[in-house]
């Protein structure tokens, strides 16, 4: 017979164990997406793969393309930026949570949120700084990308890569992404793939698992890949 | 068949009512309609250095209104929940939205003094995600309306690596140093808290009551792999000569936006 649980006890051995520290998952394996910024046309359909498969309503974007223009004529530029959940080696998001709601899988790194344990606190949101966790007002609750688990249980790509026609955006593991040694139409042979771009946040905060390819005008100084 | 057709008529003729609606309530206040607030100059430097809170909620007063659920879908209840980083001695009050923890509940009102602005500088309407645009205002981060930076002032971890005398993260040794950040703390950096957004006074004398409470925000509360630069004012009495590696080309002051 389940023996019932006994609250007290619990909240006595929080209180023994305060100031707790955490220590994020070290995955097997850490799978993370490579976008080649120059070649992404933007035409978004990797967004509408994303809302599709996740039955999103207007609002909430799990993966967004950001379009970036500038310069003076006739020097102008143009490129995108898309990105979603980077799936962090160090996520923000995760020790934020009050719930337990989100969790980093040990065999692939990936990050994913159980939003029936959501209380919509909105931290996550906050703490992440690429945006990823998305705040759904229809039902007060926080979802964002888990890079299609169930696809990648059945050894399939997420929804946006298999959707992206210009063969931009995929997947794989990220330090064969970092060595450029990964088989994918996203790197080009003469690129080196950078772990960030103009006006990104640095990836120090949390190791996001994610690389570009980027443009000359979006290059920082800083990148340390 | 005909049950669909129905329905589909219905839902035609709520949404027409819908748009009739948002017309009507557009036209009694063509200013502030949404589309033309995004443009109100507020949202630009330099109003929006001044703006209050009083001018700011008056259109986004959801993020003071709106709180978390009792429980979960699944049934978590909220009050009953806590994050890694509450089991902190000086973390109280049931959980809240983030918002509302860094406004409005006692625990913000006593030890902090955040404005809307502290955080946000408006946004370019041009800009599809913030930063995106050339002229886009500085300081903002793509895909993000407030950089990540100024949370990392209390939510970056604990920098023990340039503290001497200590070998580890906070908790591995706390005890060697009593549990008391001041042992070493009352030497060095002396000159705590003298920002806009906090209550210095308040949260000196929380550390009078508790000696390493300060580790609820300088590392306890973290959020990113990484602790933040504080600024080094030059401690020459005690280290003549040069500065150690890890502080060159710190700041010696905190940008104006945040001081007294």
């Amino acid at each position: 017979m389940k023996t019932p649980l006994d609250k007290s006890k619990i909240k006595a051995a929080v209180k023994r164990r305060k100031q707790q520290v955490y220590t994020p998952v070290d995955p097997v394996q850490q799978l993370g997406f490579i976008h080649h910024n120059v070649d992404c046309i933007g035409c978004r359909a990797c967004e509408i793969a994303c809302k599709d498969k996740n039955g999103l309503a207007p609002g909430p974007r799990f993966r967004r393309v950001s379009y970036i223009e500038g310069g003076d004529f006739p020097d102008v530029y143009a490129y995108k930026v898309n990105m979603s959940c980077n799936h962090c080696a160090q996520p923000a998001c995760l020790p934020t949570c009050p719930t337990g709601a989100i969790f980093k899988r040990q065999q692939d790194g990936i990050v994913d949120i159980d939003s029936s344990l959501c209380i919509g606190c909105r931290r996550c949101e906050a703490a992440c700084p690429y945006g990823a966790p998305q705040f759904d007002p229809s039902d007060n609750l926080v979802k964002k990308c888990n890079m299609c688990v169930d696809e990648i249980d059945a050894g399939r790509k997420p929804y946006c890569v298999m959707a992206c026609m210009m063969r931009v955006l995929d997947i794989g593991p990220i330090d064969q992404l970092d060595s450029a040694s990964f088989d994918t139409t996203a790197i080009g042979p003469n690129d080196k793939p950078v772990k960030q771009v103009k006006n990104m946040a640095d990836p120090k905060l949390t190791n996001p698992s994610i690389r570009f390819i980027a443009h000359s005008k979006g290059n920082v100084d800083n990148d340390n890949s | 068949m005909k049950q669909s057709q129905t329905a589909l008529i219905l839902r035609i003729m709520s949404l027409m009512l819908c748009v009739t609606q948002i017309q009507a309530k557009d036209a009694e206040d063509p200013e502030h309609d949404y589309l033309g607030s995004r443009w109100d100059p507020i949202h630009f430097k330099p109003a929006i250095d001044q703006a209050s809170d009083e001018q700011c909620l008056k259109c986004h007063q959801e993020i003071i209104k709106r709180t978390t659920q009792s429980e979960s879908p699944a049934g978590i209840k909220s009050e009953e929940s806590i994050a890694w980083y509450q089991t902190n001695q000086n973390y109280s009050g049931p959980q809240e939205t983030f918002h509302r923890r860094h406004l409005v509940t006692p625990e913000a009102r006593r030890f902090m003094q955040f404005k809307c602005i502290t955080c946000h500088q408006g946004h370019d309407p041009k800009d599809e995600v913030s930063g995106s645009s050339e002229t886009a205002q500085s300081g903002l981060i793509l895909r993000k309306s407030v950089d990540p930076d100024i949370c990392l002032m209390c939510h970056g971890s604990f920098d023990y690596k340039v503290m001497s005398g200590l070998s580890g993260d906070w908790p591995e040794v706390a005890a060697k140093f009593e549990n008391d950040c001041v042992t070493c703390h009352k030497e060095y950096r002396t000159v705590r808290h003298k920002l806009n957004f906090l209550n210095e006074y308040e949260i000196e004398n929380l550390q009078a009551d508790e000696s390493d409470l300060c580790y609820g925000c300088h590392g306890g509360r973290a959020w990113y792999a990484i602790p933040y630069p504080y600024v080094r004012r030059p401690w020459l009495q005690r280290m003549p000569g040069a500065l150690p590696e890890w502080a060159k080309n710190r700041p010696t002051n905190y940008d104006a936006r945040f001081t007294k």
